[in-house]
């Protein structure tokens, strides 16, 4: 007998708590599915870099999971509360016919136990099988080819999924012990009859709270926006504890707010169901503000992580092209000959192409030339993304025939410069469009620089032409000089360029491993150093970041975005039983069920929107926040990204409104008085 | 007089061909205008059945049950809602009152819900709560106020739409002696003073006594009917004791 209750308990919860099974079990799915990406690439041919990028992809996923399992373990643990508190006739009755607690509590630690394998294994099962799709998004993420199909399993994940949620279960189980133990008979036999007492708040207290929490919301959306989110730092953290603070006084005040203006139009008030729906939401939100703020919160991590995120990986694609003017680019700090360098260690570079280019950067000697020169100027038209460090660096010199003679390699068109001319050089302009547009509008006061008492003109384009192969970086800012003036300047840099010949493909692969080779060989005797960016590689490298930025923003995207909603979902689900008695009221004083179901719609909309709306308002100043940040790297299509983010909220949400209105209206519908 | 309700040839059966509970067997009875009916019966005697047919929440297996000359048994359930809101009135034993709502709220509900304007529909309420005594408490939620103040605000809700009867189910079930005095004062203030015809179920004599006249269910069958006229409540109440105990024992069983 005691063993058969268990298994009949969990049949019949499966019926009322579809969705927190379903949660349950989507989340399992998701965290096996995210930590088994870097065994998909048995399915792909990939580059070393690639390879690199999946090993530190799998070391963050696995960081995340750590915090993941930390935010499904709490939506576990306060579901399985939530679900125990709506039992607790059903343990009452127990008790009263003399189980004991501990049986008790045994009947409900196995049941726990069932629903954690349930959901375990079809989560395990459903993960497996979606894992197999997801390896063709992960392969085209990757830019990397598929080869021939086969069945993937990670072990890894797969252990890792049943540990985490083996420790989450063990934990639930520790919950629910000491929940039951603490249970008084009486109040699990009177537990439906409960009257909920309103907590009533004064009226001038909760103008003045949600007088508060607007100043709040505002001052962390002001300082927010005046400071930017560049740098992390004591000021981000007090902006984000002040929203959040904010937000939490805001739906602590919202509902009382709201209902003290309705109340003051009689007409709208007492139209219809209108203050019957107003007090339901005003005691659900007043029980629950607490925990709808972190909904809300949640919410906007949502947002804020999807669309900003999805915003990087354009930029970083954007970036692409224009970072890889030639196949391969060597480089070494200070003076030095790239190519005679390579041959001391029988490395003949002219087995890989016909022709290199090698130039060097300069840094002058016989004055300080520093960025200011031209940036003092136009220092307070600087994007605040740009950081104020550069002022003080000096400013390089490139000469003019170095230039040519790489524009020639890339088939551009060469510069001339009159004499006493100087060009503006800045690849990084062409990145971050709005320090471009101030340095141009610098070059157009035409200005004249002054190096060791010479007056030079500056040339009237700003030149952007991008110099070396390589994954980020570029040239902030530089001057390219007429020949002479940079002779005797102290080499600050020296670079190699170079396009392949034969197969340009082939060639670069082999060139990189036999560089790899090389460098592995003269490892510890610390004298080889030199950098090296083939195209493929900044390819690769490239597109592994994006997909890794992709994964890490859609892994805590979708997490965050199914617990808030569960949460919502499940809070809701277990006020049903209250709603069934006042919806029955509700008939009895005249009501139809018209009148039933739109009143229950526009009820479980209201809650579900509130959080949602909020944290949209938030996400608007955290996504132009976040943009300025990012538009330092590369431009951003926001709109797309918010149009994405949109479509997967309200798909995942939008669907958990609409199973909790439909079984919460079934539930209140069939039961007739 | 008007005739207020008219239950003819009413029957409810509960079960299938191998099971059949009469739950209600051929009842016939008349209610007035401006009368205080009461349906005695012990548990399970079917008085409460009868009550959920006649307030429209059941529905009978045949028979009819007029109310103000229409009849409720052949209406479509949108009418019935409607009908329910604008004919009939609810006093509930658990006084049903929505605890998310105070007094005020409650009371104004039904008029809401029939779409009556805000003005007029205070006015109503206020009109009620004077008669009823319960104007101070109208900004008091529930479970602020004694059993006695939930039971007037209940049947405040019940009597502010104006209804042709008041239908109540044990309305003093939950009430100790003092509030259910009070309760049933409260029922013969509304029928002595606001002219409204009330049909009380109950299985207490004393609650009966309130009555002007008393019917008496057996099995799902009209077993007798006793007529307060002009006798005390006193008298009343020895009257209805007499006829409690017929029903209850069976003398031949107990002899």
């Amino acid at each position: 007998m005691y063993s058969k209750l268990p298994f009949k308990n969990v049949r019949r919860s499966f019926k009322d708590y579809t969705l927190y099974f379903l949660t349950l079990t989507f989340g399992v799915c998701i965290f096996y599915i995210f930590n088994s990406i870097e065994a998909q690439k048995a399915m792909m041919s990939v580059s070393r870099s690639t390879a690199d990028i999946m090993k530190t992809l799998t070391w963050l996923i696995g960081a995340i999971s750590i915090f993941v399992s930390f935010i499904l373990g709490f939506l576990i643990v306060y579901a399985n509360n939530f679900l125990i508190r709506r039992r607790k006739k059903e343990i009452g009755i127990y008790l009263t016919l003399g189980m004991e607690k501990r049986r008790v509590a045994k009947i409900l630690l196995v049941e726990t136990f069932l629903i954690g394998m349930i959901s375990l294994g079809a989560g395990l099962v459903s993960g497996l099988f979606l894992s197999q799709g997801l390896s063709v998004v992960t392969a085209k993420l990757f830019e990397a080819d598929m080869t021939a199909y086969r069945f993937i399993f990670s072990v890894n994940a797969f252990i890792k999924t049943i540990m985490y949620f083996g420790i989450i279960y063990l934990i639930v189980m520790v919950f629910c012990t000491v929940s039951i133990s603490k249970f008084k008979l009486i109040d699990l036999i009177n537990a439906e009859k409960k009257n909920e007492m309103q907590k009533l708040k004064s009226i001038p207290v909760t103008i003045v709270l949600f007088i508060i929490s607007i100043i709040f919301i505002g001052c962390a959306y002001g300082l927010v926006l005046k400071n930017g989110i560049a740098s992390f730092n004591t000021t981000l953290i007090f902006e984000m504890i002040l929203g959040a603070l904010g937000t939490f006084l805001f739906f602590a005040s919202l509902s009382g707010f709201f209902l003290r203006v309705i109340q003051t139009n009689k007409k709208i008030y007492l139209k219809g169901l209108n203050a019957f729906i107003l007090r339901q939401i005003n005691s659900r939100i007043n029980t629950a503000y607490i925990s709808i703020s972190l909904i809300c919160l949640m919410l906007f991590c949502t947002i804020g992580i999807l669309s900003t995120g999805l915003g990087m990986n354009n930029a970083l694609n954007q970036g692409f092209k224009f970072n890889t003017p030639y196949d391969v680019s060597l480089e070494v700090n200070g003076d030095g000959n790239i190519i005679e360098a390579l041959k001391k260690y029988k490395f003949d570079i002219y087995k890989y192409t016909d022709k290199v280019v090698q130039i060097s950067i300069y840094q002058y000697k016989k004055e300080n030339l520093t960025k200011s020169i031209i940036l003092k100027p136009i220092e307070k038209d600087i994007p605040k993304s740009v950081s104020r460090f550069f002022m003080g660096t000096p400013l390089y010199l490139i000469k003019l025939s170095d230039y040519n003679s790489l524009m020639n390699l890339q088939e551009k068109k060469e510069v001339s410069l009159e004499d006493k001319q100087v060009a503006v050089f800045s690849d990084y302009a062409d990145a971050v469009p709005s320090l471009g547009k101030t340095i141009r509008s610098y070059i157009n006061i035409n200005p004249a620089i002054v190096i060791s008492g010479t007056h030079y003109k500056v040339y009237d384009k700003l030149i952007t032409n991008r110099m070396e192969t390589s994954a980020g970086g570029g040239v902030f800012l530089a001057l390219i000089v007429p020949d002479s003036l940079a002779n005797g300047s102290i080499v600050n840099q020296s670079i190699a360029c170079f396009n392949c010949k034969g197969d340009r493909k082939v060639m670069q692969d082999k060139f990189e491993s036999d560089m790899y080779a090389l460098s592995d060989k003269y490892k510890n005797t610390d004298k080889f150093k030199m950098g090296m960016a083939t195209k493929e590689s900044v390819r690769s490298i490239s597109a592994g970041a994006k997909a890794m930025i992709t994964f890490i923003c859609v892994y805590l995207g979708l997490i965050f975005l199914i617990t808030s909603a569960a949460l919502l979902a499940l809070q809701q689900m277990t006020e049903a039983s209250d709603n069934r008695y006042r919806y029955n009221i509700i008939r009895k004083v005249g009501a139809d069920d018209r009148m039933i179901r739109s009143a229950l719609f526009k009820q479980i909309a209201i809650y579900f929107l509130l959080p949602l709306c909020v944290a949209c308002i938030h996400s608007i100043v955290g996504i132009k926040v976040a943009n300025d940040a990012i538009i330092s790297v590369g431009g951003v299509n926001v709109i797309g990204n918010i149009i994405i983010t949109a479509i997967l909220i309200v798909a995942v949400y939008g669907a958990y409104f609409l199973a909790t209105y439909f079984s919460s209206r079934s539930l209140i519908l069939n039961s007739r008085m | 007089m008007t005739e207020i309700l008219k239950v003819t040839n009413v029957e409810k059966y509960y079960g299938n061909k191998g099971n059949l509970t009469k739950a209600l067997n051929n009842v016939n009875f008349l209610v007035n205008k401006k009368e205080f009916v009461g349906i005695m019966g012990a548990s399970g005697s079917g008085k409460t059945t009868l009550l959920n047919c006649i307030s429209t929440i059941d529905t009978v297996t045949s028979g009819h049950i007029q109310i103000r000359g229409k009849d409720i048994t052949e209406m479509k359930s949108r009418s019935l809602s409607s009908f329910r809101r604008m004919e009939l009135g609810f006093i509930f034993q658990d006084f049903n009152l929505l605890d998310t709502l105070t007094a005020f709220e409650n009371i104004i509900l039904p008029l809401s819900i029939s779409k009556v304007n805000h003005k007029e529909a205070e006015k109503r309420v206020q009109d009620v709560a004077a008669k009823l005594d319960i104007t101070d408490i109208l900004n008091k939620y529930p479970y602020q106020m004694s059993g006695g103040e939930r039971q007037r605000t209940a049947a405040a809700r019940a009597i502010v739409t104006n209804p042709a009867i008041i239908l109540a189910d044990e309305p003093t079930g939950a009430l100790d002696s003092k509030s259910s005095r009070m309760l049933l004062e409260t029922l013969d203030n509304l029928n002595k003073n606001m002219k409204a015809t009330i049909l009380m179920v109950t299985h207490d004599a004393f609650s009966a006594s309130y009555c002007s006249r008393i019917i008496f269910i057996k099995d799902g069958m009209l077993f007798n009917e006793i007529i307060k006229g002009e006798s005390t409540r006193k008298e009343f109440f020895n009257k209805i004791i007499d006829v409690v105990t017929l029903l209850g024992g069976d003398s031949a069983n107990v002899l």
